[in-house]
C-alpha cells in the first residue's frame, strides 16, 4: 500500500509534466535500423501495414490513440516503433512469456534512450461493460509499467492511461479481431535517442 | 463556459387542471398476455386553425400509442378500424359508446386541444367503454412544442388508472452514442426519442452518464480533458464542475446516493480501482473499498443503506454487497464467470445485471438477497447496460440484435421488448431519470 501512494504522486506529477506535452509526436530520427530486428517478438502479429510515415527511416511510436481517433486513424503502433504492444488474454493483465520477452525489448530502446518517456496505454476487446474495462485496461498498463520497473527503468519514465475499449484497433467482433484489442501500447511523449 | 443547457430545449412549464374525474379500477392487465384493447383518436382542434393543427393532433395521439404499446399492458387498435363518424364530440354524451365497443375497444382516449402563439391547451379523456363513463379527465397547458410531454403526462394516469401506480412515460433516458461517428457523446431524450439533447459536443469519449436524483444534472465520465474524469452537468443552467481527485488517479464512472447529498464513485489510482464517497462537489468524504483488484461499477440500494458493485477479488467479475460506509462485503452472484454492471431495483428486492453466457451477454436479474438468478433476454445476441425505471416495473438496456447497438425497454419480466432508438450509430449506457415534472 505505501508503494501504491508514493504512485499516484508521481503519477500526478508524471501527468502535469506530460500534459504540457502530450499533443506533439516525438520521432526518433536515427537507431531506426538497429532496432528493426525487433520487429519478430511477440505482438507483432496484430500489425497490419498501415502506410503513415512511410519512406521516412524515424522511428515512432505514433500519437496517443485519442489522437489517432481524433483524426480519423486507427490507432496502431507502426511497424517501425521500437516498442511493441504487448498482448493479453481475455479478462487477464498478467503478463505472459511472449510479454515479457517484449516488454524485455521495450526496455532495452528505453535503456539506450534515457531521456524518453512514455505513455502505456491499456486497452481492452469490446466484451463486458466499459468501466469494468477501463479498470481492467488500468490493470494491463500498470503490469506493463511494473514489469518495466522491474527491469530497471524508472517509473517516473512512464505514465499509463486506460482506454478500456473504447479505441479499438480492429472493429470485427470475432476473437481474431478481439485479440489484436487487448494490447498495451506505448507512445513516446518526449526524448529523443542520446546515442 | 457553455451557453449548452436544456433550456434551449425547454423547462418544465407545464400545468394540469383536473377537469372530471372517475373512480378508481384497480384493475390490473395480465403480463404478458392479455392485454387492454384501447382506442385513442386524434385530437380535434377546438382553436383557431394554425399550421401546427395537423401535426399536433395526430402527434399526440401517435405519442400516446407508442408509450401504451411500450407499456405491454394494452394493445391499441389501429386507427383506420375507426368507424365513429366525424362529427362526434370528445366528451360524455356526444358520441356514441357502441360506435367503440363494436370493434372491440374497452377504454378510450379522446382529446382537444387549441393553439394561442406557443401556447398550447389540451383536455384528455379516459372513457371506459364497457361502463359508458369517464375515468379521468385533465386539462393541460404548456407550450406548443412541448405538446408530446402532455401526451406522456397523460399517458402515466391512464396507467395509474389501471395498475394502480403512475406510469414512467413523463422520464428522460441519459444515454452515449456515437452516432456512427468516431466519437462517443451523451445524450438525452424522451423514451420516444423526442426532446433528444446532445449533453457533450468535444469530440473524445464521453461515457457512463447517470442523473441526479431530482432530474436536473447529469454526471458523467469524459476524455475531453487530458486524461478521464467525472463532470457534473446542470441540465437547465448548462453549468458543469470537473471531479479533479486530489491524490492523482482517474475517476471511472459515478452514482448519485438516492438522498442526492452524495457520489459514489470509482477511482483508479496505479492501476488499482477502488469506490470512493464524494459529496456533490466531487470532494472525497470516505476511501469505501481497499482492494489491490478491480472494483467498479456501483450503485445504491434504494433506501442508500447499501452499495452492490463489481469486484474482480473472486479472480472474476462478480457481484458484491457492503454497507454504504464501507467494510466487509458479500458476495451476490456464483453462476456465470463474467457479471457486471448492477443496479438495484427502486422496490428494493432485486438487483439486474449483465452477465456472460458462452460469448455473449444478457441480462440477468438476481433477488438482492441472493438465490438463482432470473435470465430476461436471449444469448443470440448480446444485451447490456440494465437500468431500472424509476416504478422498477421495466428495466431499459441496450443491445445488439438488430446489428449495431440500440436502446430497448422491456418489463421487469422480460417481456415485451421492444426498441427505442434507431440513430445511424450505436447507442449504448441507458440511465433512466426518476419521474420529472
Amino acid at each position: 500500500m505505501k508503494t501504491r501512494s508514493a504512485c499516484y504522486v508521481c503519477g500526478g506529477f508524471l501527468l502535469l509534466v506530460l500534459g504540457a506535452c502530450a499533443p506533439s509526436t516525438t520521432t526518433k530520427p536515427d537507431g531506426s535500423g538497429a532496432r528493426s530486428s525487433d520487429s519478430s517478438t511477440a505482438g507483432q502479429d496484430a500489425r497490419s501495414g498501415e502506410g503513415e510515415r512511410g519512406g521516412t527511416k524515424e522511428a515512432t511510436t505514433g500519437t496517443s490513440s485519442l489522437k489517432d481517433m481524433q483524426e480519423g486513424k486507427p490507432p496502431i503502433t507502426p511497424a517501425s516503433s521500437p516498442l511493441k504492444d504487448v498482448m493479453f488474454d481475455f479478462d487477464r493483465y498478467d503478463l505472459s512469456a511472449d510479454a515479457r520477452t517484449t516488454l524485455r525489448g521495450n526496455a532495452d530502446w528505453l535503456r539506450s534512450n534515457p531521456s524518453a518517456r512514455v505513455e502505456i496505454e491499456g486497452h481492452c476487446d469490446e466484451r463486458g461493460t466499459n468501466e469494468y474495462n477501463l479498470a481492467l485496461g488500468a490493470k494491463r498498463a500498470q503490469a506493463a509499467r511494473e514489469f518495466l520497473s522491474s527491469l530497471g527503468i524508472s517509473p517516473d519514465r512512464l505514465s499509463t492511461i486506460s482506454y478500456g475499449e473504447e479505441i479499438p484497433v480492429c472493429r470485427e467482433h470475432d476473437e481474431q479481431c478481439w485479440k489484436q484489442n487487448r494490447r498495451a501500447r506505448f507512445v513516446i511523449l518526449q526524448g529523443r535517442s542520446t546515442s | 463556459m457553455r451557453s449548452r443547457s436544456l433550456l434551449l430545449l425547454s423547462c418544465l412549464l407545464l400545468s394540469v387542471t383536473k377537469i372530471a374525474h372517475g373512480a378508481v379500477t384497480g384493475e390490473i392487465v395480465g403480463q404478458g398476455g392479455q392485454r387492454f384493447p384501447i382506442a385513442v383518436v386524434p385530437l380535434k382542434n377546438l382553436g383557431a386553425n394554425t399550421g401546427d393543427s395537423g401535426r399536433v393532433s395526430t402527434g399526440i395521439a401517435d405519442a400516446m400509442v407508442h408509450d401504451l404499446e411500450l407499456s405491454g399492458w394494452f394493445r391499441v387498435l389501429d386507427r383506420s378500424a375507426y368507424i365513429e363518424n366525424a362529427q362526434s364530440g370528445i366528451t360524455l354524451g356526444t358520441f356514441d359508446f357502441k360506435d367503440w365497443s363494436t370493434i372491440g375497444a374497452e377504454g378510450l382516449v379522446k382529446g382537444g386541444f387549441s393553439i394561442q402563439g406557443d401556447e398550447i391547451t389540451v383536455e384528455l379523456r379516459l372513457f371506459d367503454v364497457y361502463q359508458n363513463k369517464e375515468r379521468i379527465g385533465k386539462r393541460y397547458t404548456g407550450r406548443v412544442r412541448d405538446f408530446r410531454r402532455i401526451a406522456h403526462k397523460f399517458v402515466d394516469e391512464i396507467i395509474n388508472q389501471f395498475t394502480g401506480v403512475p406510469g414512467v412515460f413523463n422520464t428522460r433516458i441519459a444515454y452515449v452514442s456515437n452516432s456512427g461517428g468516431r466519437f462517443k457523446e451523451i445524450f438525452v431524450s424522451h423514451l420516444d426519442g423526442s426532446e433528444k439533447f446532445q449533453v457533450t459536443d468535444n469530440h473524445t469519449i464521453n461515457l457512463s452518464p447517470v442523473w441526479s436524483p431530482d432530474g436536473r444534472s447529469v454526471l458523467y465520465s469524459s476524455f475531453k480533458d487530458r486524461g478521464q474524469t467525472l463532470y457534473l452537468f446542470e441540465l437547465y443552467s448548462g453549468k458543469e464542475i470537473k471531479f479533479t481527485p486530489r491524490g492523482g488517479g482517474r475517476y471511472l464512472g459515478g452514482r448519485f446516493s438516492p438522498d442526492g447529498q452524495s457520489i459514489v464513485a470509482t477511482l483508479e489510482t496505479g492501476g488499482n480501482t477502488n469506490l470512493y464517497l464524494l459529496d456533490r462537489s466531487g470532494n472525497v468524504i470516505r476511501q469505501l473499498t481497499s482492494d489491490a483488484g478491480i472494483e467498479v461499477s456501483p450503485a445504491w440500494s434504494p433506501d442508500g443503506k447499501q452499495i452492490v458493485f463489481v469486484s474482480d477479488r473472486s479472480g472474476s467479475p462478480q457481484i458484491y454487497i457492503m454497507d454504504a460506509g464501507g467494510g466487509a462485503a458479500r458476495r451476490l452472484t456464483y453462476s456465470g464467470s463474467y457479471n457486471t454492471s448492477p443496479e438495484w431495483s427502486p422496490k428494493g428486492d432485486r438487483i439486474v445485471y449483465t452477465g456472460r453466457v458462452g460469448n455473449r451477454f444478457a441480462i440477468f436479474t438476481i433477488s438482492s438477497d441472493g438465490g438463482e438468478p432470473r435470465k430476461l433476454t436471449s444469448e443470440s445476441f448480446d444485451s447490456e447496460d440494465p437500468t431500472w425505471s424509476p416504478d422498477g416495473r421495466f428495466i431499459a438496456f441496450s443491445s445488439n440484435r438488430a446489428g449495431k447497438y440500440h436502446l430497448y425497454v422491456m418489463q421487469a419480466s422480460g417481456d415485451n421488448q421492444r426498441r427505442l432508438t434507431g440513430s445511424g450509430g450505436d447507442d449504448t449506457k441507458p440511465n433512466w431519470s426518476p419521474r420529472l415534472d
